[in-house]
């Protein structure tokens, strides 16, 4: 019996050790609160001003008065176990917190749609997002894009959120009554309109717009995310109601440029035949050829036509990476033969590299890799909302021009993937042209303006970007000649974003 | 692993090499039944060694050395090799009257080779570390037959994975740590022994505790909720010291594992220590 029980303690032991670390953030103070914050140059909206909220009600106005009321006898006395939960949970930064559950929508729709009976890949269909295929299948462009678009918009209405916070200088609960006691930290800055319903306001209609079969999702974290910073006598319902209908006004113009980008037709696949001629004409002996089967429609061909943020048309089209290598040259051999010794002798440091890197199927994608270790720089440095939002908006943007930028490159040569020459992979072969590397593009361009945000830890997020450049080469699925232009490419998209963000008055 | 009611005599020991071939081409994505052309049959090679040693003629240990490869028929997916897990199982003979005999057998298994878990359905195993219990009641039946049922709770550890972040269903975890959940298996057998030479039909059932589903086209992962019911026959013929056995099995159902047919072949080797 003594010994069942020793198995029994032991088992339990195990059992209790299954919890897994997973990452964990809480509030924090500000560093900056930046009061000229309403002054900074923002995106997509002509002026802070451009959506209107109404004059406040005073702290000294009975209707003000009943709601500060209504937090002291209502709300706090009656705070439940799951209430708290979610005031930790959304105190950690609403910025933050968007930016996590956006990664992972994308992760969950991040996967190729399969065949069906007859051998066609279904397109996925907006219409209908929850039927198979799932709409949208949130490749790393898409996610780019999804995730730009929602820290543009975040940016944006913080801007204006900041503008009116100062102009009317509402105090916050605790500063006008001092028997409220907020359950999460004062920041001193004023109240009215709440940020973190400006964030959450706007990060749902970006999100609901990106991933249409995630309404009742999104409606119950909105939901709760607003309620939030009520239950934590952080705000009262006037501050947030502003925020929500300031955080939707800004959305909404923002996703008036997104549905005019040219997404809606970055999966034309009739502008293929051409893309292969002129493959052909530039000397391609063997142009990219899908290697699934039943044989894929190259992902997005046309999504190089989709408006950059930080630069335009001409630009792009001067910025594209030159002609590689081709495939009788001595350099396009050496290329090949690294990959051969790769596969027959890949280590199993490189092995590691190419899969920390991989960011697949069923992952947040390179986009969203770069965007988490933003936010965790964001919460390191102790930013304030607005602060947080614009670091993302710079990082993201950059991200979604690499992702254009890049294929435009793809589809402009049209390469043959190391497939194509009778290499396997040990991550997964995407489906669409080699030249450049997206992961390089991708990598560099964040890596370009984290650098410029956070230049003491430029050496390791470059470090980063080189590890994510050669994890394509380790998992056999690039040529070098791909990785080293596509990241000297995107670090030219990144500084289009630096240069920007050094002109937007916030230094 | 063990599930018999056969025991080594004491100071006697038996060493196995063993081939095993496994093979799918259809598997469970989630519940649906299909076939991947990108894939086309994925075959899991092993080479095992294995030592069962008689400390006494009711207590006797077994180690376990796998040696494992995969490959895909069709598609670019890279094959894996490596040392997989090795295990090490103490099983006793606990009561015995009548020709009704209860056993315990506890097993301990881990990783004897970095390799790569996260890479399924290449990679040669899950990279857990495993703690495995099982309770086995055999009854001798007329004419050298006898009837085989166990069941058996496998807890397994948490492991590294090479990415640190995924999605386990609808959650994105940030981490690198990927908990493996606990299965149970149970089986039953019946079958025909005497002296070293056996004859047996068995129905194995696999499940674990938890776990997720495959998402639609997706590939598997080391959280997926894997369950299988498994058919088979074993025999094993030794004359002598020198025996051989060899194993047929086929998983007739299951979720979020593919439908493999296994079978092995070992070469056996008693030795008087």
């Amino acid at each position: 019996m003594k010994y069942l029980y020793s198995i029994l303690a032991f088992f339990t032991l195990l059992s209790c050790s299954k919890e897994v670390d997973d990452a964990f953030y809480k509030a924090y103070v500000p560093a900056k609160v930046d009061i000229n914050g309403g002054s900074w140059k923002t995106f997509i909206v002509a002026s802070p001003t451009d959506v209107a909220i109404s004059f406040p009600k005073l702290v000294t106005d009975a209707a003000y008065l009943k709601e500060i009321d209504s937090l002291k006898t209502i709300v706090i006395p009656g705070l439940t176990a799951a209430q708290k939960k979610a005031i930790d949970y959304w105190g950690a930064g609403a910025v933050l917190r968007w930016n996590e559950i956006g990664r992972e929508l994308a992760a969950r729709y991040n996967v190729p749609p399969a065949s069906n009976a007859a051998g066609v890949y279904p397109v996925p269909n907006a219409a209908d997002p929850l039927a198979d295929p799932k709409f949208p299948f949130a490749n790393p462009p898409y996610t780019a894009r999804a995730l730009a678009y929602l820290s543009i918009a975040q940016y944006d209405a913080l801007v204006a959120a900041w503008k009116y916070k100062y102009q009317y200088n509402r105090k916050a609960p605790s500063e006008v009554d001092a028997a409220i006691k907020p359950l999460l930290p004062s920041t001193g800055i004023p109240a009215y309109p709440s940020e973190e319903a400006v964030v959450a306001q706007a990060s749902y209609v970006i999100l609901l717009a990106m991933f249409p079969g995630e309404g009742p999702f999104l409606k119950e974290k909105l939901a709760e995310a607003k309620n939030s910073v009520i239950w934590a006598a952080k705000n009262v319902g006037s501050d947030v109601d502003a925020g929500a209908s300031l955080g939707a006004g800004v959305a909404a113009k923002v996703m008036a440029r997104a549905k005019t980008d040219g997404m809606s037709t970055a999966n034309n696949q009739a502008i293929v035949p051409d893309l292969i001629a002129r493959s052909t004409s530039l000397g391609f002996v063997n142009p990219w050829k899908s290697q699934e089967s039943p044989v894929r429609p190259p992902m997005l061909p046309n999504y190089g036509a989709v408006s950059t943020i930080n630069f335009d048309r001409k630009t792009l089209e001067s910025i594209r990476p030159v002609i590689p290598y081709l495939e009788n040259t001595a350099e396009f051999k050496k290329d090949l033969a690294e990959l051969n010794d790769i596969q027959k002798n890949q280590t199993r440091e490189q092995a590691a590299i190419a899969n920390y890197w991989a960011d697949g199927p069923g992952s947040y994608t390179p986009p969203g890799h770069w965007h988490r270790y933003a936010c965790d720089a964001g919460v390191a440095a102790k930013f304030s909302e607005l602060r947080m939002a614009r670091m993302l908006a710079y990082v993201g943007s950059a991200l979604m021009d690499a992702g254009i930028a890049c294929w435009e490159t793809k589809y402009y040569y049209y390469s043959p993937r190391p497939q194509q020459f009778g290499l396997k992979t040990s991550v997964g072969l995407p489906n669409f042209p080699s030249y450049t590397s997206g992961h390089s593009t991708f990598s560099y361009a964040a890596a370009t303006v984290l650098s410029s945000f956070f230049p003491e830890n430029s050496a390791k997020y470059y470090g980063y970007a080189q590890e994510a450049s050669d994890s394509r080469v380790y998992g056999l699925i690039h040529f070098r000649v791909d990785c080293q232009m596509g990241g000297q490419h995107g670090r030219v998209i990144g500084d289009f974003a630096v240069k920007r963000a050094n002109a937007d008055g916030a230094q | 692993m063990p599930h018999d009611g056969i025991y080594m005599n004491k100071k006697l020991a038996c060493g196995a090499l063993i081939y095993g071939n496994s093979s799918w081409t259809n598997y469970w994505e989630n519940q649906l039944f299909r076939e991947n052309q990108n894939i086309g049959r994925l075959t899991t090679e092993s080479m095992t060694a294995m030592l069962a040693y008689g400390i006494t003629k009711k207590i006797n240990v077994i180690a376990v050395v796998p040696y494992v490869r995969t490959n895909a028929s069709q598609g670019n997916l890279l094959g894996q090799k490596g040392f997989q897990d090795a295990s090490i199982w103490l099983k006793a003979k606990a009561y015995s009257t009548h020709g009704l005999s209860l056993h315990g057998v506890i097993g301990f298994s881990t990783p004897i080779s970095n390799y790569v878990p996260d890479f399924m359905p290449m990679s040669i195993g899950l990279g857990a570390k495993s703690l495995i219990t099982r309770g086995i009641i055999t009854y001798d039946l007329p004419k050298h037959l006898y009837v085989n049922g166990s069941i058996a709770y496998q807890m397994r550890s948490k492991v590294k994975a090479d990415r640190d972040a995924y999605l386990s269903g609808d959650k994105m975890y940030q981490t690198s740590q990927v908990a493996v959940p606990d299965a149970f298996d149970a089986a039953l057998r019946i079958g025909y022994l005497k002296k070293d030479n056996q004859l047996e039909l068995f129905v194995e059932t696999f499940s674990c505790t938890k776990g997720d589903d495959i998402r639609r086209n997706d590939m598997p992962f080391m959280t997926n909720d894997m369950t299988m019911t498994t058919v088979g026959v074993y025999g094993k013929y030794q004359p002598k010291h020198l025996g051989v056995n060899a194993k047929v099995s086929y998983v007739v159902d299951g979720q979020n594992v593919g439908q493999s047919l296994g079978l092995s072949l070992g070469l056996l080797y008693i030795i008087n220590l």
